[in-house]
């Protein structure tokens, strides 16, 4: 499910990235990524191999020491307010849903933008409620999230960030704590989302989701990046031996 | 490309200005109330000495460990006032634990008359002020014991208007002779602590034991073990692992409590410290020695209990 | 324990009321005789505080002393302005009742009434008031209970912002209240060490609680937070407050505070007190609202920095109202300690509660009436700690139906 990039333009661009943890390991090793807009990239390798590190460096909830990574223009660097406007551009949705349990689903959905962007409530009402039912749950907009299910929670996720309007959105294994038969209903908004044009950067084991709605894969392990390839390749042929290693573990 | 961050958004440097910020408040703020404290306090001819200490204190203490007399010292008055504290905190740890367990333990019985009991006795203590409770103790009750003939006495333990008589006692001219006599106002003293710690304490015990899943109770119970037993050698060790760090706490209280005794006219060291002050005006460093002397104790305690709780948590593994 | 068979049949038999107590209190010998003890025990203590109360002890010194131990010396022309508060009070407390509960009536709120009403018609004639002033009191009850259910019947129509804004209502209380008290502003000025009795305890209490709030916050945002210099300077306060005894730090404040000001700045007798008691309170809320900020899931942080909000957005908005959620049974505990923490006042010369009891008891004519002046101050802090373990558990019910703490 190859698609034309709108003109090449690049959203996320990554270079010689270097992280230490405050404990002295290494967690990243100079590692490059560029992603185009309406790109949908998918990270995969083994659990320890910084995939969820680097992803989150792309929006500052991890810092890095070297390198640099500019997104849609605006570099990461130690301007906090540029962090800001990375974090408005930018959505995340975690492996733990992270909703806020205090607040309703729909108030979950309008807190930032009434709060990050000044919006108008009323405004921003309708568009979540719009939101909520694209991912198939606007009858359940006035209960709590603890009162829904984990597939539920994981697309209200979805959902919140969308209404910050992001241009890149990220994803941390979205369905690694999601009981089994959740798993799909949670793919599916994120293809559709994919299908409607979104950049995203997606962390995921789900095979079938990387063949089908990714433009390409990259792996990683011990904090490198190994092999980037389109889906069909790295699939069927894939070219680094850590690659065939890791291929053979998760069939 | 690289512009100049200001430094109100810069990630690395803001975090320093801040701290720095408020360090230099809290220097400033501290450097001026000890600029104060100087000009006052040389105005007043109250500067830091400590050769008070040695001049005689000429007050008299109650009852003492060490030999003291009205012509002592103050250093001695107020070593003997914190061996006096000592001397009441150590023997209402040991009751208050002695009774916070039982009332602890007594919450999980299959009686419900003594469940009932135990939660009024906790409800009833936590909700009154101990100061009151202690001067109702003190004055309502033991001041209100009868004296010679009429005293309760049991074999050993005599308990009169004088005080608390242990040891072999015998009635000689109406007055209570007995190898150990503890003041009334230690024994009040002693038995307010202990009755409000030991609420205190039955609730952490209660609570330690409740921490212990139930599936450590049933399995017990289908070892065969009996109630008492499976008490005993299964839930209480594992509860040992949540009770001793909030007995630490109740510890700690009861022993800055003690300075409650003033209130009944029993020399601790916080009563000796007032006595001291009204005398000699010397208000920094009679603070400086209570409050360092009850910062000794609580590390004591701390130390102590930490550990016991390195002994207990040791059985996990 | 529970088995699924067990949820399929209804569980026991009906037992008879006999048979349930046979098996809570006599299940086998040893139990029964515990039983008989703690009965027999129970009962002879009864028969004596009953023999007590009704045939020994004289209550006169309660009647006789009522508006001493209430107001201490607030002088009788200046009274009114006491009971303006009581209505200013009773309208607050009646609606912030009713905003809680709404239209239900718990099993607790109808004791509490029950209670509070027994309480307006009995004490006032107990302790020998005049009929005007009793009728006051019932007035006061009935317009309190009358304000909790009509803002019950109302609070559903009530915008959320008013009721998010409404605990922001009672420093406004207090610092109107310490108006009347106090005077100024055209109203005669009353000094403060004419304030006691009861009136000097709530006026202390209520001082602490309000600010060692604000205090407590800042002082666990502190220890939590990344910057090492500010962990320290909140750990090192913490410490050094939780390591002493209260009755030192009021020591303190009054023999040395004086000393620590410029001439003249320092504040009187009261105040100094009232500032101690809200120093040594802030560190024990700051450990109370720590544990509920540790209770939050760093994850909670992380979504809502990257949905953009700012520190102090992620605090207020995020973070805040599920830690003092957490927290809240431990700070309402923190200010029962507190209130019962005033009666230390009286160590150091204040004419608080228990200090004008104190007072009371040394009067030659009172001489011998421990037990009965110390049993209604009980009595009476009882009452208003087992009150305000009541309300905090309101408050978590009605903040745990929103089902709300996030799973770790």
């Amino acid at each position: 499910m190859t698609q034309a990039h709108a003109a090449d333009v690049v959203m996320l661009e990554a270079r010689g990235v270097n992280t230490w943890y405050p404990n002295g390991h290494h967690a990243l090793r100079n590692v490059d990524l560029t992603v185009h807009q309406g790109e949908v990239v998918v990270i995969m390798g083994p659990s320890g191999s910084g995939k969820s590190t680097f992803l989150r460096t792309f929006n500052g909830l991890e810092d890095f020491q070297t390198g640099s990574i500019i997104i849609d223009g605006i570099n990461i660097g130690d301007d906090l307010r540029q962090r800001d406007a990375i974090r408005r551009e930018v959505g995340m949705v975690f492996q733990q849903f992270n909703l806020f349990p205090h607040l309703t689903v729909l108030d979950n959905l309008t807190l930032a933008p009434v709060l990050v962007r000044g919006r108008a409530k009323t405004q921003v009402e309708r568009q979540a409620l719009e939101l909520l039912e694209r991912v198939g749950i606007h009858e359940q907009a006035h209960k709590y999230p603890g009162q829904l299910s984990g597939g539920q929670q994981q697309r209200v996720a979805i959902a919140r960030s969308l209404c910050m309007e992001p241009r890149l959105m990220l994803f941390d294994e979205p369905t690694s704590a999601l009981d089994p038969e959740m798993v799909q209903e949670v793919l599916q908004v994120m293809q559709e989302l994919a299908a409607g044009g979104m950049t995203m950067v997606v962390v995921t084991h789900e095979v079938r989701f990387a063949r089908q709605v990714a433009d390409r894969v990259v792996l990683m392990a011990d904090g490198e990046v190994l092999e980037i390839a389109a889906p069909e390749q790295f699939f069927s042929n894939p070219q680094h031996p850590r690659s065939q290693q890791f291929l053979s573990q998760i069939n | 490309m690289r512009a100049r961050i200001p430094w109100w958004r810069h990630r690395r440097v803001l975090p320093w200005l801040i701290q720095a910020a408020a360090a230099l408040l809290v220097l400033l703020v501290i450097s001026a109330l000890i600029s104060n404290l100087v000009v006052n306090l040389s105005a007043a001819g109250l500067l830091l000495s400590w050769r008070w200490l040695g001049t005689p204190a000429g007050f008299d203490l109650g009852e003492t460990l060490l030999p003291y007399g009205a012509g002592d010292p103050y250093w001695l008055a107020l070593l003997s006032g914190l061996l006096n504290s000592l001397r009441v905190i150590a023997a209402a740890l040991v009751g208050a634990t002695a009774l916070g367990t039982a009332v602890g333990l007594a919450s999980f019985s299959r009686n419900a008359l003594l469940r009932s009991l135990a939660r009024v006795y906790v409800e009833v203590i936590r909700n009154c002020p101990l100061l009151m409770q202690l001067l109702f103790w003190y004055f309502v009750v033991f001041l209100g014991l009868p004296d010679g003939a009429s005293a309760l006495h049991l074999p050993g333990v005599v308990l009169a208007k004088s005080g608390l008589h242990l040891g072999p006692a015998a009635l000689v001219d109406g007055v209570w002779r007995a190898p150990i006599r503890l003041s009334l106002e230690f024994t009040a003293l002693l038995w307010a602590l202990v009755v409000y710690s030991g609420a205190f304490i039955a609730e952490v015990v209660r609570g330690g034991v409740q921490a212990v899943p139930p599936g450590q109770w049933e399995a017990a119970r289908s070892l065969g073990l009996r109630p008492r037993d499976s008490l005993a050698r299964i839930v209480l060790p594992q509860a040992l692992r949540v009770i001793v760090p909030g007995l630490n706490n109740q510890y700690i209280a009861l022993a800055k409590n003690s300075s409650l005794a003033v209130a009944v006219g029993y020399g601790d060291l916080y009563s000796v410290a007032e006595t001291t002050l009204n005398q000699t005006g010397r208000a920094i460093e009679v603070v400086l020695i209570v409050l360092g002397s009850y910062l000794l104790i609580d590390l004591a305690i701390s130390a102590l209990m930490n550990g016991l709780n390195r002994l207990v948590q040791l059985h996990e593994r | 324990m529970s088995s699924s068979r067990h949820q399929q049949l209804p569980p026991q038999e009906q037992l008879s009321a006999l048979e349930t107590l046979r098996l809570a209190c006599f299940a086998n010998p040893l139990d029964g005789l515990i039983s008989l003890a703690l009965i027999s025990a129970v009962l002879a203590a009864a028969w004596q505080l009953l023999r007590w109360a009704l045939l020994q002890a004289q209550w006169g010194v309660i009647a006789a002393n009522s508006t001493l131990l209430a107001l201490g010396r607030y002088p009788e022309p200046q009274r009114w302005r006491l009971w303006l508060l009581l209505w200013l009070l009773s309208t607050v407390a009646g609606l912030s009742w009713g905003l809680l509960r709404r239209q239900s009536w718990p099993r607790n709120d109808l004791l509490a009434t029950a209670v509070l009403t027994g309480l307006t018609l009995w004490a006032p004639a107990a302790v020998a008031q005049p009929l005007a002033v009793q009728a006051h009191w019932w007035g006061l009850t009935a317009w309190l209970l009358l304000l909790r259910s009509s803002a019950g019947a109302m609070a559903a129509r009530v915008p959320p912002p008013v009721l998010q804004c409404w605990a922001l209502l009672w420093p406004v209380v207090y610092v109107s209240g310490m108006g009347l008290i106090a005077g100024g502003l055209g109203l005669v000025r009353v000094p403060s060490p004419l304030w006691g009795g009861l009136l000097l305890t709530l006026i202390e209490a209520c001082f602490a609680m309000l600010l060692c709030l604000p205090l407590g916050l800042a002082l666990a945002l502190g220890r939590s937070s990344g910057l090492p210099l500010l962990r320290m300077g909140a750990v090192a306060y913490i410490e050094f407050i939780r390591g002493a005894p209260l009755i030192t730090l009021l020591f303190l404040g009054q023999n040395i505070l004086g000393f620590l000001l410029p001439g003249g700045l320092s504040p009187d007798r009261i105040w100094r007190a009232a500032w101690v008691l809200t120093v040594f309170a802030s560190a024990y809320v700051a450990e109370a609202l720590r544990a509920g900020l540790a209770a939050i899931p760093r994850g909670q942080v992380e979504a809502a920095r990257s949905l953009g909000l700012n520190t102090a957005q992620t605090l207020s908005h995020v973070v805040l109202p599920q830690a003092i959620k957490v927290a809240l049974p431990a700070l309402v505990g923190q200010f029962i300690s507190l209130l019962q923490d005033t009666t230390l006042l009286s160590l150091i010369g204040l004419m608080e509660l228990l200090g004008t009891a104190r007072t009371v008891l040394a009067n030659p004519e009172f001489l011998g009436r421990n037990a009965e002046v110390y049993v209604v101050l009980a009595l009476l802090f009882w009452c208003c700690c087992a009150a305000l373990g009541l309300g905090s558990r309101a408050l978590e019910v009605r903040l745990n139906r929103q089902r709300s703490v996030a799973v770790r």
